[in-house]
């Protein structure tokens, strides 16, 4: 593996944000190859088997930026995929099951021609938390799933307008019995805390202010109802600006806070570039303007990062807890897998991460939470689990038919493949030694996947 | 076509795996208390004999409502801003003739008579933060908003203590939420277990593959094989990998040992406390339990869900102790329960409370002075439509920490509370 590119060792705060935020660009000393191919796939998607890495280190570097935001140039595998999950998404719906749902969610994050819009989705569900366990309406949390998609990288004012209507959201946060005589402040609160600007951009005053905007916002036959008669009519006021009226109006007004830019990039940037430290105001700042300039679209700013020097260079290698999700999925993808996927999903649960169950409002934390004694022995025993799994299958083979078949025949070779395609910090020479080596003949290429799943550096992304 | 199919769940064959590990057997002590300074142990509040004292804690997450916990039944502000949710004078557990328990507490009334059971009133801070997550980090860092801090008061006290003569964690959280802010703290790793069960590694099932003791042959290298200079995310998943690691075989000594716990209510507390009981009797060393019962931010629809939450909460509890009992263990355990803020006076229009502000806290063990500590706090002198605070929850923490464990507080709490603490009298 080559060496770890030299910014690597650069901290955060000596970074210039100019030279941070600019494009990306090829050079003798920074090529393209498939790390860099497999660093974007990671962060922009959930990996990616080593045929197709293969094929995207022999295109520009673009192309793998384009793909993941699916210009296909196929529109053929689009339309099939989609009409695929669709069918599956309707049987699952009549079935009512979360636990399907969260399986038929895993299967597009494998399957997808476009991987960020699904990275995307779940960025989003982690943004805008929403439990079924309180919901309890399977079909609602499927229904608030297509919503999070279809803005995934498209107009986050449209988002946030349909998220504040989504009936799972209502029930989750209580609007839906907001009323007039007593508003409920728990959507108010958290538009504001959670989802637009952070604590300390608004007072109490706005919280209960906008509670009462949001009165008379209700549920009914699973739909979104305006009841006027539980709307509160009487004037309000918002950030000092007295001429509010509507519900509609106040996330307007919400959306329009100069602190918004600023606290989306920060989470875009933790989501994308690195769990820790918190990057400054003024390596934010040149996201912020994008996301200004171009009125809260989502697609720029994303693609403004990933195709930046800050991820490209390398420096963000390595920086990032692998989420549960991102974890399991790679595994699969990398390795070319078909596997159980209700397995799968429910091992998701065990590790910290059951999709439409976040912890609460606030999502999963991510980056240093996600690990725990817990967590460690849970994410080995379900990456063995994956491996053993009667139904699993390597490129459509067994395991031993596709380590043959791609020209692998040493220990050595297996170890090679394995940590290039599974992990983002190379192995030591010691950590190498003690894996591929072993007094027992028996130990195949099996028991090394399964070995790895004991090793630290399979967590960081 | 497509590629990956739903399979149905089958349970697939284990194989094995070499996990070696050339340390002994037992759970790590964090680095930073092997490598205390302060090993002398002769200090005045480390007396021998609470060594061996165990604090759990009970964290009601969400926001419990205190006023509907200790309820002051004859007071007529409670009964106007409570017309739906106001506990009924005839259904409270009396105790005295202005504050009663809410009915669905009845387990504790046998702590009750045997002294066993105090209410700390009117527990908060200074200007009450109504967001969950900035309270919550409050309690747990016992710093405010301003001086924001990513190291909690159990993390901190676990840094602080000497070497002891066990390699068992001196505290563990038990649950499948994450690590709380509490317990974390660099260079201290306190394992967090979602289950006893779920410690068990899949993949050393089969003998065959188990390696020769001497043999470095698992994957995890030793913390000095650094990569850089800064302690980054790597060192960090490497030394919890090796924690998790021997927490799993020590449990597995424990699980092999026959489970004398017996009956338990089912509920998910009764689960976590059982865990804690498990660990107790087979002698494993450890100090603090952490445990969080969720579900208390009560928004809508609260007396039915509250009173559920409250028996669970209560039924756990009490199964606990009475379990220490039978096993003689219960002058060595102290169960302190604590939320993150109590919720606002006036009930809402969807039968429930919003965010408030003071709440009391709750101590259940040996050694306590008396029921009611503190004053219950003046409904008639509102802030901002909130309960106000008398009593510092550090305060608490502190008595907790130097009467009941025998450890000093200040660098744990951050602060000198000491003093204030003593004065709260809780323990005889």
């Amino acid at each position: 593996m080559p060496q770890p590119h030299s910014l690597s060792k650069r901290q955060l705060s000596d970074i210039d944000p100019q030279w941070a935020w600019e494009t990306w660009t090829p050079s003798k000393e920074e090529p393209w190859d498939s790390q860099r191919v497999r660093l974007l796939l990671r962060r922009g998607g959930f990996g990616a088997s080593p045929k197709l890495v293969a094929r995207l280190v022999d295109q520009p570097h673009d192309a793998t930026i384009n793909m993941l935001f699916g210009e296909s140039p196929i529109q053929r595998d689009q339309d099939r995929f989609e009409e695929d999950s669709t069918q599956l998404l309707a049987a699952v719906r009549a079935g009512g099951s979360i636990q399907r749902l969260a399986a038929w969610w895993v299967h597009r994050m494998i399957n997808t021609p476009s991987p960020l819009i699904e990275k995307m989705t779940l960025f989003w569900h982690g943004h805008f938390a929403t439990g079924a366990d309180k919901v309890i309406d399977t079909d609602l949390m499927a229904q608030q799933n297509l919503v999070l998609r279809k803005h995934a990288t498209g107009d986050f004012s449209q988002l946030v307008h349909e998220v504040s209507k989504d009936p799972a959201m209502l029930l989750y946060l209580d609007s839906a019995s907001n009323r007039k005589a007593h508003p409920n402040e728990n959507y108010a609160r958290e538009l504001m805390e959670l989802f637009c600007l952070g604590e300390g951009n608004y007072t109490e005053k706005d919280v209960q202010e906008l509670a009462r905007c949001f009165t008379g916002w209700e549920v009914r036959r699973k739909a979104f109802r305006f009841n006027s008669y539980q709307h509160d009519e009487g004037p309000k006021s918002l950030f000092g600006n007295n001429a509010i009226q509507s519900g509609e109006e106040a996330i307007d007004q919400v959306l329009a806070h100069r602190a918004l830019p600023t606290f989306i990039a920060r989470k875009l940037f933790r989501f994308f570039i690195c769990d820790e430290p918190e990057p400054s105001a003024e390596l934010l700042e040149p996201l912020a303007k994008v996301w200004k300039e171009s009125n809260h679209q989502i697609e720029p700013v994303v693609r403004r990062i990933l195709a930046s020097r800050l991820m490209l260079s390398g420096w963000s290698a390595g920086q990032k807890v692998r989420s549960p999700v991102e974890l399991a999925v790679e595994f699969v993808n990398s390795l070319d897998m078909t596997t159980n996927l209700d397995r799968l999903a429910q091992g998701l649960s065990v590790i910290g991460q059951s999709l439409f169950h976040p912890p609460n409002v606030k999502g999963w934390d991510g980056g240093r939470a996600w690990i725990n004694s817990s967590t460690l022995i849970g994410r080995a025993n379900l990456l063995v689990d994956l491996v053993q799994d009667a139904k699993t299958r390597f490129a459509g083979q067994d395991l031993n038919q596709w380590v043959k078949q791609q020209g692998i025949t040493t220990r050595q070779a297996w170890g090679k493949t394995l940590e290039e395609s599974l992990l983002a910090v190379p192995l030591t020479d010691n950590e190498r030694t003690s894996w591929e080596s072993s007094t027992k003949e028996a130990i195949g290429w099996k028991e090394m996947l399964v070995r790895l799943s004991q090793n630290p550096k399979l967590h960081l992304s | 076509m497509r590629r990956r199919s739903f399979t149905k769940s089958t349970l697939g064959s284990t194989l094995g795996l070499a996990v070696g590990s050339a340390t002994p057997s037992g759970w790590l002590q964090s680095a930073s208390a092997m490598l205390a300074q302060d090993a002398s142990g002769e200090g005045q509040g480390r007396a021998g004999g609470n060594d061996d004292r165990i604090l759990v804690v009970i964290q009601l997450s969400g926001g419990n409502d205190g006023l509907n916990t200790v309820v002051p039944y004859r007071d007529e502000i409670y009964r106007k801003a409570r017309p739906e949710l106001g506990i009924p004078a005839s259904d409270v557990l009396k105790l005295n003739d202005e504050l009663g328990l809410h009915p669905s507490m009845r387990s504790i009334e046998s702590l009750l008579s045997s002294q066993r059971w105090s209410i700390v009133q009117g527990v908060g801070y200074e200007a009450a933060n109504r967001s969950h997550f900035e309270s919550m980090d409050i309690w747990h860092t016992c710093k405010t908003k301003k001086e924001r801090s990513n190291s909690g008061w159990i993390g901190r006290w676990v840094a602080e203590q000497p070497a002891r003569d066990t390699t068992d964690a001196i505290a563990v959280h038990l649950g499948a939420e994450q690590l709380p802010l509490a317990c974390q703290e660099r260079g201290v790793q306190i394992p967090s277990l979602a289950s006893l069960e779920q410690m068990r590694l899949r993949s050393k099932s089969t003998d065959s593959m188990q390696p020769q003791k001497d043999q470095q042959s698992n994957l995890v290298q030793p913390p000095q094989e650094k990569e850089s200079n800064e302690p980054g995310l790597l060192d960090f998943v490497s030394a919890s990998t090796q924690a998790a690691l021997e927490v799993s075989e020590r449990l597995e000594k424990v699980l092999a040992a026959p489970d004398a716990t017996g009956d338990f209510p089912g509920s998910s507390l009764g689960e976590k406390l059982r865990a804690v009981s498990r660990l107790i009797l087979a002698g494993v060393r450890t100090r603090v339990y952490y445990v969080s019962l969720d579900g208390f931010d009560t928004h809508a629809n609260q007396p039915q869900a509250h009173a559920g939450l409250l028996r669970q909460w209560t039924e756990a509890l009490s199964a606990f102790l009475k379990k220490m009992q039978d096993a003689g263990q219960q002058e060595r355990v102290l169960v302190v329960t604590f939320s993150e803020f109590g919720r606002r006076v006036a009930e809402n229009a969807s039968q429930g409370t919003d965010h408030g502000a003071a709440a009391p806290m709750f101590l259940a063990g040996p050694l306590l002075t008396n029921v009611l500590h503190g004053v219950n706090p003046d409904l008639s002198k509102l802030e901002d439509g909130d309960l106000r605070y008398s009593i510092d929850f550090r305060s608490v923490y502190a008595a907790v920490l130097e009467s009941w464990l025998g450890t000093p507080s200040n660098k744990a709490l951050g602060g000198d509370y000491s003093e204030t603490g003593r004065a709260l009298r809780l323990f005889s």
